[in-house]
């Protein structure tokens, strides 16, 4: 199956030759996948080169005449690089846009940290007028695109190369909401990204040993779908979240700040820790090592006791 | 163009009443500036988002007394306006902000940011199919950040020719990261090149006379001389302690009366 990295260009595309203010920017990346979308539009599709900054500027100076501008490239550079052009550029001047980033997380494995993202949702969230979505299969990213590129906010699209597999039906997918893929009563795992799968995997297991995990999988990123998750840990009492993210600023933050006022939470986590990654190889052994397999996760349920 | 001193004193006035500014920077560039608003940019500051209008980006924004200046002249902002500058819920303050100042296209203050913009602003009209032309004013000092040769070599790239940036070339740069020859580093990026004395209004009035503002073609850029807190002697021979300086009263009075007795 392809992999949402190969596959949100046709999305793109099909929304860009219904729209023609859809404009899209790419910094020398995945220009052969947009290729039908030039060829049709070659207005609407200009791959700039490799100068991140001025892509950001100059794609607020597009929405700035109302445009709806989509920009794209590795997330490293787009997010970490230009950080303050989109911080100023959208935020600050409260103009709307979508930037489209690859390689978050450890999907480049091999490439060193150069090509790693582990902040993104950090750095996005501090971003006035901003917005995040991390979908992770095709029908996620049609939905989530569809209900957000033209809403005049800034959207952050995390796109994954690895999928968790599980299938959605378009209906499911609202923007701002989570999605309770298994009811449960003993633990509530909080899960975005391509770990569901892992997640998915310690349920049998899980239940082998007595506990009945409730299972939220979030595609959005901010707005938090808070409502869900409390309602959750007022049931559950213990919550664990798994997020493809640096210890620093990720969901896990936020799910603490937000329930601070719940009584007797346990809480724990699955993230990249706090430091740079050193280590190669491949996708699966990099999440082997921080926890994101389907034991490390039903140890770190253990650990929270009954 | 005449009265350009009154413009200065209202510079110098604002950013002492404020309690802060950039008088030297701001003096360097109202020449300019002045000439813009007076006869090359189409603009209707009854309706400062009309749709037709020309678009003018201060890139380099700490020289927004200016602009401030201009605005108020033309009609956009009030005396109260400036005031108002700097105090809490003001629309004018240090460097513009694009939220609140009616005829401001950027919130420039982060050096190298705006210039980007005017050039998404002139490929939109392009997309658009509209006429309007985008002028941005950027420093020598600002010619430092990598931005600026980013956006130099993309709009050259692209063949944005509705696209001027004015280069102010007060000599900010020169005793840090002197920015030399700049015909030659636009030149060699592809662009139409113009060098002029940024305060002398019969080269200004010619330069933007031949200049054809058409798309598809090389975009233009004006390296403009200039001196930095020009008007004032001891701005020019000391700009770098003047750079931030609030005058006191007396100064601003000194300020004024070199300015009246000064040419235009």
């Amino acid at each position: 199956m392809s992999s949402l990295r190969e596959l949100f260009p046709q999305i793109i595309t099909e929304v860009g030759l219904k729209d023609d203010k859809l404009i899209m920017l790419v910094s020398d990346i995945s220009h052969f996948r947009f290729k039908p979308f030039f060829e049709k539009r070659p207005k609407q599709y200009y791959n700039v080169g490799i100068c991140e900054n001025t892509i950001v500027n100059m794609s607020t100076g597009l929405a700035a005449l109302g445009f709806h501008v989509v920009v794209h490239t590795f997330t490293s550079f787009l997010l970490e690089r230009s950080f303050e052009q989109i911080k100023l550029g959208f935020g600050y001047q409260k103009l709307g846009g979508n930037i489209i980033g690859i390689g978050s997380g450890v999907d480049y494995s091999c490439h060193g940290a150069t090509h790693h993202c582990y902040g993104d949702f950090a750095l996005m969230k501090a971003v006035d007028n901003s917005e995040i979505v991390f979908p992770v299969t095709e029908v996620e990213f049609r939905e989530l695109f569809q209900q957000t590129y033209n809403d005049g906010k800034l959207t952050f699209f995390r796109i994954p190369q690895y999928s968790h597999d599980f299938v959605f039906n378009p209906e499911d997918i609202k923007f701002g909401k989570g999605i309770i893929i298994k009811e449960g009563k003993d633990v509530t795992i909080i899960v975005c990204g391509q770990p569901l799968k892992s997640v998915l995997n310690s349920v049998k297991e899980l239940e082998k040993l007595d506990i009945s995990p409730e299972i939220i999988y979030l595609h959005t990123i901010k707005p938090l779908d808070i409502v869900m998750i409390s309602r959750s840990l007022q049931k559950t009492k213990k919550c664990l979240v798994v997020e493809e993210h640096s210890m620093y600023g990720g969901i896990f933050d936020d799910v603490l700040r937000f329930t601070r006022d719940l009584e007797n939470i346990k809480y724990s986590f699955i993230n990249f820790g706090g430091t740079f990654i050193h280590e190669y190889g491949t996708y699966e052994q990099h999440h082997k090592r921080f926890g994101f397999s389907s034991e490390g996760i039903i140890d770190k349920v253990m650990a929270l006791g009954k | 163009m005449k009265n350009i001193k009154n413009l200065r004193k209202e510079i110098a006035w604002m950013t002492y009443h404020s309690k802060e500014g950039h008088i030297p920077s701001a003096f360097s560039i109202i020449d300019i500036v002045a000439y813009l608003y007076e006869y090359v940019l189409k603009f209707d500051s009854k309706n400062p988002k009309w749709e037709d209008r020309d678009y003018f980006i201060l890139s380099k924004g700490h020289g927004c007394a200016a602009l401030y200046a201009v605005l108020k002249k033309h009609g956009f902002i009030t005396q109260k306006d400036l005031e108002e500058k700097n105090t809490e819920f003001a629309k004018l303050a240090t460097h513009p902000d694009r939220v609140k100042i009616p005829g401001v296209e950027a919130s420039t203050g982060s050096l190298g940011t705006g210039i980007g913009m005017a050039l998404g602003i002139a490929l939109g009209l392009r997309i658009l199919n509209k006429p309007s032309k985008v002028i941005t004013l950027i420093g020598d000092g600002e010619s430092n950040e990598g931005t600026i040769w980013e956006t130099a070599l993309l709009a050259s790239n692209l063949k944005l020719g509705n696209l001027c940036v004015i280069s102010d070339h007060n000599g900010s740069a020169d005793k840090v990261l002197a920015v030399t020859n700049p015909e030659k580093k636009w030149d060699s990026f592809g662009w139409n090149v113009y060098s002029i004395d940024g305060h002398d209004s019969k080269q200004i009035k010619k330069t933007f006379d031949s200049i054809n503002f058409k798309d598809d073609a090389k975009p233009n850029v004006i390296i403009a001389h200039t001196k930095k807190g020009k008007g004032i002697k001891a701005m020019e021979d000391n700009f770098g302690y003047w750079h931030s300086r609030v005058p006191t009263e007396e100064q601003l009075k000194e300020i004024y009366d070199e300015l009246n007795k000064g040419e235009n």
